[in-house]
Order: C-alpha cells, then sequence, then structure tokens
C-alpha cells in the first residue's frame, strides 16, 4: 500500500473511531438527568416555620401570677409545655401528630392505620366524636401518663365516661376518676369495661391520662400556672422536629439491647440528659443530644457509642441487611466538650419499600368496600 | 513492537533526565511522608473516634472510619484526576516537539521504524510515565490510610487508573496537535482547552437548558457528543475511591469510549505524520 492509500486508511480509521468512541460515551455515561444523592437533613436546631408554630401555640395566659412577688402579668404561653413534668431527669417526649399526619411518613403509616379500608378509624371516630386524623394536634408520653392535644369540641367525653366519679377542677378543667365505662357501638350494642387511668380534660384542648386524679390535677395546676416554678421539661427553644422531647437517662439506657449491658451502664455513670429531636419533613433523621458533667468521660462514652453503632454497621453489611446497614451508614457521634450528639437516619426510600405492604392491602380493603 | 517500546524507553530516559519529572517524584514522595508523619489517626472498633494533624486535633465526628475517610478518598481521586492531567499537560508537552526538533526527527527517520510507530512509542513512554506516578502516589495514600485506620481499599487506585485514561485521551490530542505544529506551547494549550472541553462533555446534559433551542443548543450538543466525557470519568473516579454508588450507566463503556477517542486522535495524528515533510 503507498503512502497516499496508508494515510487515506488512517484518516477513515480516525473518523470511524471517534464515531466509536462518541457512541461508546454517550451509551455508558447516559443522558438521562442524574438523580441527586439524597442529603439527610438533621434537626440541629428551631427553623423559622417551627419559631412560627411555637408562637402561634402561645394562647393560654394563667390567670395567677407566675410569681407571687412580680407585679408583672403572666406572659401566654403554650398550655401543652406547661403541662410537662418539671425539673431534670424526667421524660417527655412530644410526638407532633398533626405534622406527622402530613409528612411522607405520616401518609405511609397512615395506609397501615388505614389497612382494613378505614373501618376501625371510622368507628372510633363515631364512638369517640374525635377524628385523630384532623383533631389531633400533639400527643406526649411522660413519665407520669400521656398528653393529648388538639380540638376536643366535639368529643363525647360524658357519654365515654358518664359511670365514673368526675369533678370540675381549676379554672377550666374535668377530671374523671378510674371506673366502668360503657361504649355504645354504632351497631346499637353496647361493651362494658374499666379503665384504671385517671383522666382530665382541660378546655376541649387538653387530654390527661395518669395512673391517679392526683397526677392529673397536678398536670392540670402546671397548666393553670400553680405548679412548682421551674421550667417544663421541654423548652419552647427546643420544640423542633416531628417528634422531640427529653428521656431520662434510665429510660435511655433500657432502650439498648440486652448484649449491650455494659454501654447502658456507662451511660447510666455519664450522662445526665438526653434530648432527643426526630425530623420526619423527608427522611426520618434524629439528632440525640446527650450531656455529663465530666468532659472526658462523656467525650469516652460518645466513642464508645460511635464504635458500638460501627460494629453494628459492619455486621449488618457482613449479615446482608440491607436497610439496617443503610440506616447506620448515616450515624455518627458529634464531640462537644461535655456533651455529645449522636446523629441516625433511614432513608425514606427504605421505609417506603418496607411499608409498601400496608398501601397495597388499604387500596384492596377500599375496592372491596365500594 | 519493539521499535515502539525502543522509542517509549528512550521518551522515558528522556523523563527521567529531566529535572521537572524528578521534582515531581520528590514532591509525590514529599507529600506522603509528611502525611504519613504528621497524621495520627484513633480507630475504635472501626470508628474513627479522634484524628490529630500536626498535634492539632481535627475537629472530626466519630463514624465508621470507611464513612469518614470517603471525602478524603474523593478529594484524593479529584486531585489525582485533574491535578494529575494538568500537571502531564505541563511537564509532557515538549516530549513530542522535541522529538520531531530539526536535527533530530532526520536522525529518527533514518532508523528502520515507521513514522506511526514512532508516534506510539512516544505516547506508550508518556502514558508509562504518568501511570507509574499515579500508581505511586495513590499506593502511597492506600498504603498510609490501610495502615493508619486499619482500611483497605482499592478505590483510590482505581480512581488513578481511570484518571491516565483520561489523560491519555488528552495527551493524544497534544501529539497530534505536535504532528501540526511544532510547538510546546500550543500542545500543552491543546490539551488544556480539551481538558476544559472534557470537564464541560462530562456536564453536556446539564449545560444544554442553558443554550437557546435551535443552532447554538445543537451545535453544543454535536461537539459535546463528541469530546471525552472527562469530568464524567473525574465523578466515576471520586464515587470508586469514595466506594459510593456511581451515577454513570456504564464505567465500562465510558472508560472504553474516552479510550477509543484517544486512539482516534492517534490516528488522526498518523494521517498527519505520514503525508509530512522533513
Amino acid at each position: 500500500m503507498g503512502n497516499r492509500g496508508r494515510r487515506r486508511v488512517w484518516l477513515v480509521v480516525a473518523a470511524m473511531l471517534f464515531v466509536v468512541a462518541a457512541l461508546l460515551m454517550f451509551t455508558g455515561q447516559g443522558e438521562e438527568p442524574v438523580m441527586e444523592t439524597p442529603r439527610v437533613e438533621f434537626p440541629r436546631r428551631m427553623r423559622a416555620p417551627e419559631r412560627e408554630r411555637a408562637e402561634r401555640r402561645r394562647t393560654h395566659v394563667p390567670a395567677v401570677p407566675m410569681d407571687a412577688g412580680t407585679p408583672e402579668p403572666a406572659r401566654p404561653r403554650d398550655p401543652l409545655l406547661a403541662a410537662l413534668p418539671r425539673g431534670e431527669g424526667k421524660t417527655a417526649v412530644v410526638i407532633e401528630a398533626n405534622a406527622l399526619r402530613h409528612s411522607p411518613i405520616g401518609e405511609l403509616l397512615l395506609d397501615c392505620l388505614m389497612r382494613d379500608g378505614g373501618k376501625r378509624l371510622d368507628e372510633f371516630r363515631k364512638l369517640s366524636g374525635v377524628d385523630p386524623l384532623q383533631d389531633l394536634d400533639r400527643l406526649v408520653i411522660t413519665d407520669e401518663g400521656l398528653l393529648l392535644s388538639g380540638n376536643f369540641g366535639s368529643a363525647k367525653f360524658q357519654e365515654l365516661m358518664g359511670e365514673r366519679v368526675s369533678m370540675d377542677y381549676g379554672e377550666g378543667a374535668r377530671v374523671y376518676e378510674p371506673g366502668d365505662m360503657t361504649v355504645t357501638r354504632p351497631d346499637g350494642t353496647t361493651a362494658r369495661g374499666r379503665s384504671e387511668a385517671a383522666v382530665a380534660t382541660w378546655n376541649n384542648q387538653l387530654l390527661v391520662m395518669g395512673s391517679s386524679p392526683d397526677e392529673v390535677k397536678a398536670v392540670v395546676d402546671r397548666v393553670e400556672g400553680r405548679g412548682p416554678n421551674e421550667p417544663p421539661a421541654i423548652s419552647e427553644g427546643s420544640t423542633y422536629g416531628e417528634m422531640y422531647g427529653v428521656l431520662s437517662v434510665e429510660h435511655l439506657a433500657r432502650l439498648l439491647p440486652p448484649d449491650q449491658a455494659a454501654l447502658a451502664q456507662r451511660i447510666r455513670d455519664v450522662a445526665q440528659h438526653v434530648e432527643l429531636h426526630v425530623d420526619a419533613s423527608g427522611d426520618v433523621a434524629m439528632v440525640a443530644d446527650v450531656r455529663g458533667k465530666n468532659g472526658e468521660e462523656v467525650t469516652d462514652l460518645g466513642k464508645t457509642l460511635g464504635a458500638a453503632l460501627s460494629v453494628a454497621r459492619i455486621k449488618a453489611q457482613a449479615e446482608g441487611q440491607k436497610d439496617l446497614a443503610q440506616l447506620l451508614d448515616f450515624a455518627r457521634v458529634q464531640p462537644d466538650g461535655a456533651s455529645f450528639k449522636l446523629e441516625l437516619a433511614v432513608p425514606l426510600d427504605a421505609i417506603q419499600q418496607r411499608l409498601a405492604f400496608c398501601k397495597e392491602e388499604r387500596s384492596t380493603a377500599e375496592a372491596a368496600q365500594h | 513492537m519493539s521499535p515502539v517500546l525502543g522509542i517509549a524507553g528512550y521518551v522515558l530516559r528522556e523523563a527521567l533526565s529531566r529535572k521537572f519529572i524528578l521534582a515531581f517524584i520528590v514532591g509525590i514522595t514529599l507529600v506522603l511522608t509528611v502525611v504519613a508523619l504528621s497524621l495520627r489517626i484513633e480507630v475504635v472498633d472501626g470508628a474513627l473516634a479522634a484524628s490529630r494533624l500536626f498535634g492539632e486535633e481535627l475537629r472530626t465526628s466519630i463514624r465508621s472510619v470507611d464513612v469518614a475517610l470517603r471525602p478524603v478518598y474523593r478529594a484524593a481521586a479529584f486531585l489525582v484526576f485533574y491535578g494529575g492531567i494538568l500537571f502531564g499537560i505541563v511537564a509532557c508537552s515538549d516530549f513530542a516537539p522535541s522529538l520531531m526538533s530539526p536535527g533530530r526527527i532526520e536522525h529518527l527517520l533514518a532508523l528502520p521504524v515507521q513514522r506511526w510507530q514512532l508516534l506510539t512509542g512516544t505516547f506508550l513512554g508518556v502514558m508509562t510515565l504518568a501511570l507509574g506516578g499515579t500508581l505511586y502516589g495513590t499506593t502511597g495514600l492506600v498504603l498510609i490510610f490501610g495502615v493508619k485506620a486499619g482500611y483497605w481499599t482499592a478505590g483510590p487506585f482505581i480512581a488513578g487508573l481511570l484518571a491516565c485514561v483520561g489523560f491519555a485521551a488528552v495527551y493524544a490530542v497534544m501529539l497530534t496537535t505536535a504532528t501540526l505544529v511544532r510547538s510546546a506551547a500550543l500542545c500543552a494549550a491543546a490539551g488544556f482547552v480539551f481538558l476544559v472541553g472534557g470537564v464541560i462533555a462530562g456536564y453536556r446534559q446539564k449545560l444544554m437548558p442553558f443554550f437557546e433551542e435551535g443552532i447554538g443548543r445543537n451545535a453544543f450538543s454535536a461537539v459535546t457528543l463528541v469530546l471525552p466525557r472527562l469530568s464524567a470519568l473525574a465523578m466515576a473516579g471520586g464515587d470508586i475511591a469514595a466506594s459510593a454508588p456511581l451515577e454513570v450507566r456504564s464505567l465500562g463503556l465510558l472508560l472504553l469510549g474516552v479510550l477509543v477517542f484517544g486512539f482516534g486522535a492517534l490516528a488522526l495524528g498518523f494521517w498527519r505524520f505520514d503525508g509530512k515533510d522533513y
């Protein structure tokens, strides 16, 4: 082949290679827009909507002065926060039921709740006069019992607890002692039962459940400004996330599995205060702020927790538990002197996959009803 | 193939005789040594508990060591990719022009070596140099973090190999440019233009909407379709180094595409070199 012929071959080969390269790169990279890598937003501080929400909730002005010696008029405050236990070492966890209901995870949980096509929920609505999806705002779990806030104006408390001994208490509360209950079902039949819980209602806004009338009265006292002059377990500045609150160290230690008994004991020894925030507006992200007295011991505890999470992640990966490994991928401990922040997250996709069956069952049940 | 290897060896000897290349090797060694001596990592049960650089405690969170090192490895992969290509452009820009300089080229052409073998040998020599440097740097990094943190991964190593493929495409263009003009500066400029073009080509989907529909967008689409998608390769390298899921559809095809582009550029160089009178 002459020089001219060889040159022509090189030119053709070059052109062909460029075409092949373009095709390969086009196919290899893909032309569809790349999905952004999910970034989990951890609830680390109060955001503007949550600040506005907290301001809107300052609706109650106690009739009695907060401090007998102060001439200043009492400021409006959130009755639910006022109802919380006072002092250190208490447990009070607030679940923002309404916000959670309207979050992606709330939609999934609702599917699970209504797997029977919503029959039980309808029955509950008719019996109690309360629609949990509309009327319930917040739910609080404390050492002393349960607190519910919302709009209970149409609740049938009298019909439900009519047989119990009850009395008016304070400015706007009614306290029901433990006793028998008669429930009339939608089909007209009645069911009798006994409840050992004392219940108090306050201005159709709060529902308090406790183990004794004195306990629920103490809660009403705190709401109406007659309680101890100590700040509530959760300050207004900490009301961010869809779930938040404080956990007693003992409660936190008890949450750990039995094989982590040594770690549980270290938590009991070192930690003093545990504050929890869970954000469910997208992925479910949790931040736990653990504080103690001794900075070095707290840092060591943080390292131990970080190591435990790392080992759990490696174990989950080795055992093929993808969901758990994914959850622990985001796990980290951020030491900060005498405190540390423990962060955990569950991607929404993982929860959606896990709860997909609820949606299917709900659709099937609803289709059967129609 | 021996004439090709002979030329490659000649290029390598020439490179090693240059202080610039030697300084580069010494530089990598120094960086690795400083990192090795100044970095202290405390690992507790697979979690990065604390780290100190030059004795100063770094404010890092306690998390699984592989997760904690992801950003470090990703950054290292990008540094190796773009830094390596940039250094390669500057350091290797005058190999081909000096090989084709008057007096030298006549001597080489008098040897029983075909012209395409001359270019291929130069290309191979430079790529051996690039591969050696990349492997030296990435292996050092993997060893340092492996020994200190107890976490071993081939990610940065693979990312380094991807960087070499990216540089192959760029250097092929530089070599072809040398057959057109015997200027080291223009060779480097061509390499730099293709590096920037390659970065843009990798983001063509994101950049396309910035062009008005019609000729402008079509021209942009056509040009970036052919250019080597270097930024996509760099991203893939970063993902591999960080053990993160790949964003590209098929890394193999992308890699092959960039390599084939380099061969195409080289074939164009053969065509031009074959028709040139010296």
